[in-house]
């Protein structure tokens, strides 16, 4: 079954995706979406919309393990990875059971959503922009490679980003190592569209007694700077933000935010998809991952919805699988999908999806598995290649004074300190979030408390009174160590490994360099200097028998876990040699084909990558509507 | 003995887990996990045998609960020193008074969520002097400042 003819065809419905359609359906374009997940996702009427989201929500209210995925469906025809599937690997030994294949030697410890809205469902909101020196790690540190844009050349592209997510913060305090001043690098009189989400109290008691304190690494002293971290979520609009929308200007070829700095304009919020009544504001639920349940925190669906319809056909329960190439022209013809009526029965239907663009939008791993199915955009030997991730080490323990945790959005202050600095040519740079919801990620508390009190042989107000002070006492910091792209860790498919629509499974090659190892060190080295100046009583382990992401550096162990950041699979590039992808976000093989997503990054910087792929996603929009029109 | 199972139940949560009655029927919880606890598996996994075993446990666990009380009335030190001794001790009653305790402060019996409401109204969270994460919000803004 062949489908008509698109202007655009686009596999996946997350935020790269729903951009794309948005912004191609506004400027006229006719669009297909295939998407893999279930139809009840996509509903975007208010009953429809909001009784689907509240099965999410009840999903997770009832989940013994409340991880990202927890809220969402399982299916099996279309797959995904579940952080309750990492687990340690024994050299030389089958994969385990789950959707990745997971060949080592360590394992890779993200997961996504395979479902309308995607990943960003259950991402957490941070919303920082990278560095300058991140986008030029060869140049400045012999490290990496460069990117062949500069944060200058994406400024247009993260403002864009910073209206469609709706970001909350406050520019004037974000200050960073190595960089220019905030009126400088954001530019004299930008600002976020809304008011930072207020920091919570235990970020206050901290601060009190980080900012600016002294740490040593490695004979260097670095004064430690605590700021407000820019996020999508709802808080309180900022009457100085004049941006209303992204339009395509025909006559310039470009993607124009309308609106000008300095003119007057009150900033709506964007509310749930199900009632313009909710969410306007976030209101502590304290669970953004895995849902927020007001939709207070941004996620594609938004996007999606602000689609125009005369001009969008969705297709769920759509997986695409390979694509058709013209031998000759190396032109594109078609996306290849299976689609199920039954997520839990192997039976499909096959259909050919015709455009005259097509974009892979399906996250990291799954493009380029669709990619490496189909023999497509490799001429690199690239597609696969470099797949990055977050590697984050916690450290957590007891305060002296209550702090109170387990309240507001998952982190709302960041150490910005270690994002950049010479010591990236030996290791890798790292963002410090403080964590608002106290030991939950490395140990399952509350719950393993209320185990370790049983234990102790407490019952009655005895129990109760050791959880209140145990509880309100909970520290607990991150460390996401950048992650620099391997060739070895990567991305490949083998026959033997398909799943029930006979679709390849991801096999997974995964390993930490020294530049990695030496990170998780030196951080841990600042760790210790910060409990220990503030009277934090340290209660991290690292246990070598239980703990999937145990690493050991000189005779120390140390454990990293997955941020669900999957980035780097198909790079892009200077050159057809040396990428999958152009700075447009088009593959130098295939005329027609656009990658989209957090595959194209060629490194990952410090910060949490959806906001920079957002950006990307608005160029490589803004390049298909140019092609389109030539 | 029967009868009152559900009054002992409520008075033994109450000791177990530092709680007073009022603050437990505040739950809106008591009688679901009465019943999670009076007739557990009603779970076509469990053999007859196991049904019968288990129920007698129950039975013994329920009777052991009315001495205690009542051997104690006038002494809470001595009903304190009971309960460590006689109900506590994973030996004891296959654990059930600890699996009560678990109950009520997670929501949680043996694996799974008794079920969305078990999990909003956890006592750990109340404990933490917090709230269960997506639900009961405290709204915006309430986090930058010490809890009520």
């Amino acid at each position: 079954m062949k489908t008509d003819h698109y202007d655009v065809v686009i596999a996946g419905s997350g935020i790269a995706g729903s951009l794309i359609a948005k912004t191609l359906t506004r400027a006229g374009k006719k669009v297909l979406l295939l998407e893999a997940g279930l139809q009840a996702g996509v509903a975007l009427d208010s009953d429809g919309a909001y009784n689907n989201y509240m099965s999410y929500l009840d999903r997770f209210y009832n989940a013994a393990a409340k991880v990202p995925n927890s809220p969402y469906p399982i299916l099996k025809d279309a797959p995904t990875s579940n952080v309750l599937d990492v687990v340690k690997l024994t050299p030389g030994g089958p994969p385990p059971p789950g959707y990745l294949v997971q060949m080592g030697p360590l394992p890779f410890a993200s997961d996504a959503v395979r479902g309308p809205g995607g990943t960003m469902l259950h991402w957490l909101g941070t919303t920082l922009r990278m560095l300058p020196n991140d986008f030029k790690m060869k140049t400045v540190y012999n490290q990496a490679v460069d990117w062949p844009i500069t944060a200058d050349d994406l400024r247009p592209y993260y403002e864009m980003a910073e209206l469609e997510i709706g970001v909350s913060g406050e520019v004037s305090e974000q200050t960073y190592p190595d960089t220019p001043a905030p009126k400088a690098y954001f530019g004299k009189d930008y600002v976020f569209p809304m008011h930072k989400i207020p920091q919570s109290y235990l970020d206050t008691e901290i601060a009190k007694g980080v900012q600016n304190m002294t740490v040593k690494l490695n004979k260097r002293q670095y004064k430690i700077n605590c700021i407000s971290t820019p996020q999508g979520r709802n808080s309180t609009p900022n009457a100085k933000y004049p941006y209303r929308d992204v339009i395509w200007n025909k006559a310039e070829k470009k993607l124009k935010l309308t609106g000008l700095l300095g003119e007057k304009y009150d900033y709506n919020p964007v509310p749930s998809i199900w009632d313009a009544y909710t969410g306007q504001r976030c209101e502590g639920n304290a669970s953004c991952v895995p849902i927020c349940p007001v939709q207070a925190k941004y996620n594609p669906l938004k996007t999606l919805k602000r689609s125009n319809f005369d001009h969008l056909t969705i297709i769920t329960q759509a997986v695409a699988s390979t694509i058709n190439i013209d031998e000759k022209t190396k032109e594109v013809t078609g996306i290849v999908y299976k689609r199920y009526n039954n997520p839990d029965s192997p039976e499909y239907t096959t259909g050919v999806a015709a455009g005259k663009i097509y974009v892979l939008a399906a996250n990291a791993i799954e493009n380029a598995k669709i990619l490496l199915a189909s023999g497509a955009a490799n001429s690199s030997d690239q597609v696969g290649r470099n797949l990055m991730d977050h590697m984050v080490m916690l450290t957590w323990g007891l305060t002296k004074e209550k702090i109170y945790p387990y309240r507001g959005p998952g982190s709302t202050t960041n150490i910005a300190t270690f994002r950049d600095g010479p010591f990236r040519s030996e290791h890798a740079a790292w963002i410090s979030p403080f964590d608002n919801w106290g030991w939950s990620w490395p140990v399952f508390s509350p719950g393993s408390d209320v185990s370790d009190g049983l234990a102790m042989g407490l019952f009655g107000k005895q129990l109760r009174d050791y959880l209140n002070e145990r509880l309100t006492r909970q520290f607990l910091l991150h460390f996401e160590c950048e992650q620099s792209p391997d060739p070895d860790n990567r991305v490949t498919i083998d026959h033997q490994y398909l799943d029930p629509l006979g679709n390849y499974k991801p096999i997974i090659h995964y390993y930490a360099t020294d530049y990695m190892l030496k990170s998780m060190e030196a951080a841990k080295t600042v760790s210790d200097q910060i409990f220990a100046a503030n009277g934090i009583e340290d209660h991290t382990v690292y246990n070598p028998v239980t703990d999937a992401g145990y690493v050991t550096y000189k005779g120390q162990g140390y454990t990293y876990r997955g941020a669900g950041h999957i980035v780097g699979t198909h790079r892009m590039g200077f050159n057809k040699h040396d990428s999958v992808v152009n700075h447009e976000q088009r593959t130098w093989d295939h005329p027609n084909l656009f990658l989209a997503g957090c595959g194209n990054m060629p490194t990952l910087g410090t910060s949490n990558p959806s906001l920079t792929m957002t950006a990307l996603t608005f160029k490589a929009a803004e390049a298909i509507l140019k092609q389109l029109e030539k | 003995m029967a009868n009152n199972r559900a009054d002992l139940f409520l008075e033994i949560s109450a000791l177990l887990t530092g709680f007073n009655k009022a603050e437990l029927q505040g739950t809106g919880m008591v009688a679901t996990y009465y019943n999670t606890v009076a007739n557990i598996p009603q779970d076509p996994n469990y053999s007859d045998q196991e049904l019968a075993a288990n129920e007698a446990n129950v039975g013994f666990f329920f009777e052991e609960v009315n001495s205690i009380l009542k051997e104690n009335k006038k002494d809470e030190s001595k009903l304190q020193q009971a309960i460590a001794g006689r109900l506590m001790p994973l030996s004891a009653y296959n654990g059930l008074a600890q699996s009560i305790i678990t109950l009520w402060y997670t929501g949680s019996w043996g694996a799974n969520v008794v079920n969305a409401q078990a999990y909003i109204q956890g006592l750990m969270w109340d404990t933490a002097e917090a709230h269960p994460p997506g639900a009961k919000q405290p709204g915006f803004g309430s986090w930058s400042f010490p809890p009520l």
